[in-house]
């Protein structure tokens, strides 16, 4: 029975110091007024007042949900797609380019990722506006365009990302027994009755974790705006994470912070709850 | 007869199609990695040759000066090294106390372990803006602030891995072990002798991850380390950022690219198994 607990320990003590504690703390602090350095001051639900009028926290609020929004979308409808259109009979060469190619983005870290395509996305010099002109395209300056920053910063994400829900989804996919498709066939399902009836419902609690996966990475994503945009132009990409981010140590307003952080976590906690109470109804485990 | 012609005809409207998709695929592969390519090559240009439009994408002339600018900037080599450092630390820790939790969530009976294992668990859905304040006010009341042991202590635990393991360890079954227990072999022995190399893949697969996602952290890096011969890599390259003036910001390029090629080589040789860890893990979740 020692034992048990003896090998959690590490694990156990760890969990307390470093995610319940500072959970715990967070809360607390979100009741207080603290810069760090001189005593800090009891004021109860203030700074959950004052958030409920900060236009900028509002503003990066909404952003971190449109952000996670169209995310999730563009990876789970580019992910599937990828994944439909490589799980079909082809040169094993060019499924193992395929592969390599979506995948490897993954491995380079956002900080390299975002300088890469800070410069690539520059209109002076960078590749990517220059090809979309020479198409007859008008492209904006994308990192400098309050209309356009944001949706920069989600084809930079789409593109290093893309990989892991199209690796993911293609296993999956490889993994339906062919009998199903042939059943399915001889029934004379077409194919987008075989893909709704059959593919997406066998494969449905492989699509329900890169779903959750690719919510809970949403929410977290830093570096990409804080270093090709640093949150502008104009709020337009400045992300919740930043946001807590500054106002904690750039403005040491600890309080307000962790009064931030608790309201993103409660709003996390909901959704994370809907989504599994809403795969009840859609993902199929035998 | 026209029947078979329809036929032939659907069958090579068929064969077009798949050969166009295959084409189209091949396109995007290709510009999936174009911006890598474009990186080595501007970072192998002089200054007016990098800011020239169209992009140069098969040069004449190179030179290695970008490359020289970054040593000048930066302690590249030192940076690498605290890399590695670190993200070792963290890969054989979390790793260890991962195995530890799971064979006790998964083969040891105690009071309270699945209410334990729940709320472990649920520490999947805090995410990193909540504990950041704390964490950083309890390192600093350590004095750890600007010490690699502040980004690798909060790192050590691995919830995700836990539950992996646990999940693996689960699907062993227990007869293997069941002979050793008869010999009277205790269960750190059962553990390091049976379990773990049973667990070879996902034991391997959940340890290249971690150095993975260690190898390329930002975001507490950046926070806890201010001293250039402390810093990581991936806070190092951002940190040119800041210096450039004068055309060295082409140094990043150079700086980017010895990050990445090493990368893209090892990735090249061992991409089949990471592919299929990674898909084996998103199944079994």
């Amino acid at each position: 029975m020692l034992y048990g607990y003896a090998f959690l320990s590490p694990a156990l003590i760890l969990f307390v110091v470093f995610i319940a504690g500072p959970l715990l703390g967070a809360i607390a602090l979100s009741f207080y007024k603290w810069d760090l350095f001189t005593p800090r001051e009891f004021v109860g639900l203030q700074n959950y007042r004052d958030l409920r009028d900060d236009r900028v926290a509002t503003i990066a609020i909404r952003n971190s949900f449109v952000f996670a929004f169209w995310s999730i979308v563009l990876h789970m409808t580019f992910g599937m797609l990828l994944a439909l259109a490589v799980n079909r009979a082809m040169h094993g060469a060019l499924r193992y380019f395929l592969r390599t190619a979506f995948f490897f983005p993954l491995l380079i870290s956002w900080a390299s990722v975002s300088l890469i395509w800070r410069y690539a996305l520059n209109p002076n010099f960078g590749f990517f506006n220059y090809y979309l002109r020479q198409i007859g395209l008008h492209p904006p300056n994308w990192l400098v365009d309050r209309h356009w920053a944001m949706e920069a910063v989600l084809f930079v994400d789409l593109w290093r990302t893309v990989g892991f829900t199209f690796i993911v989804l293609l296993a999956g996919l490889q993994g339906v027994p062919r009998e199903l498709y042939e059943a399915a066939m001889i029934d004379g399902a077409g194919t987008l009755r075989r893909f709704v009836n059959v593919t997406i419902p066998m494969i449905s609690p492989t699509i329900f974790f890169v779903l959750v996966l690719n919510f809970i990475g949403a929410f977290q994503i830093f570096e990409p705006m804080f270093i090709m945009t640093n949150g502008g132009p104009a709020n337009s990409t400045r992300s919740i994470v930043q946001l807590i981010f500054e106002t904690g140590f750039r403005s040491f307003e600890m309080g307000y912070a962790s009064a931030m952080a608790i309201v993103v976590f409660v709003v996390i906690l909901i959704a994370t709850l809907v989504q599994f109470a809403g795969g009840r109804y859609w993902v199929h485990h035998d | 007869m026209t029947e078979r012609v329809i036929q032939r005809s659907g069958v090579h409207a068929r064969r077009a199609g798949n050969w166009a998709l295959n084409v189209v695929l091949a396109v995007l592969g290709i510009l999936m990695l174009a911006p890598f390519y474009w990186v080595f090559i501007t970072s192998l240009l002089t200054t007016k040759d990098a800011f020239q439009l169209p992009p140069v994408w098969f040069p004449s002339e190179i030179t290695v000066v970008n490359y020289r600018r970054v040593f000048e900037l930066i302690p590249f080599w030192h940076m690498a090294l605290n890399s590695l450092k670190i993200s070792g630390i963290i890969t054989l820790g979390s790793v260890t106390t991962s195995v530890l939790a799971a064979y006790a969530f998964a083969r040891l009976r105690f009071p309270g372990r699945d209410v334990l294992f729940i709320i472990l668990l649920s520490a999947l859905m805090v995410p990193v803006q909540v504990t950041v304040i704390p964490t950083f006010i309890l390192i600093r009341h350590l004095h750890l602030l600007d010490t690699h042991e502040a980004v690798y202590l909060p790192a050590l635990i691995n919830v995700f891995g836990i539950f992996l393991l646990r999940q693996f360890f689960l699907s062993i079954p227990r007869e293997i072990e069941d002979s050793a227990r008869i010999d009277g072999a205790g269960h750190l022995r059962i553990l390091l002798q049976i379990v773990v190399p049973l667990s070879g893949p996902a034991i391997s697969a959940l340890a290249i991850f971690t150095f993975q996602a260690a190898w390329n952290e930002f975001f507490w890096t950046n926070l806890f380390l201010t001293s250039a011969d402390r810093m990581t890599l991936p806070v190092g390259i951002v940190s040119l950022q800041g210096q450039y003036g004068g055309g060295s910001s082409f140094a990043i390029f150079a700086a980017a690219s010895m990050i990445v090629f090493p990368t893209l080589i090892l990735f090249t040789f061992t991409q089949r198994f990471l592919t299929e860890s990674i898909a084996r893990t998103g199944i079994k979740g």
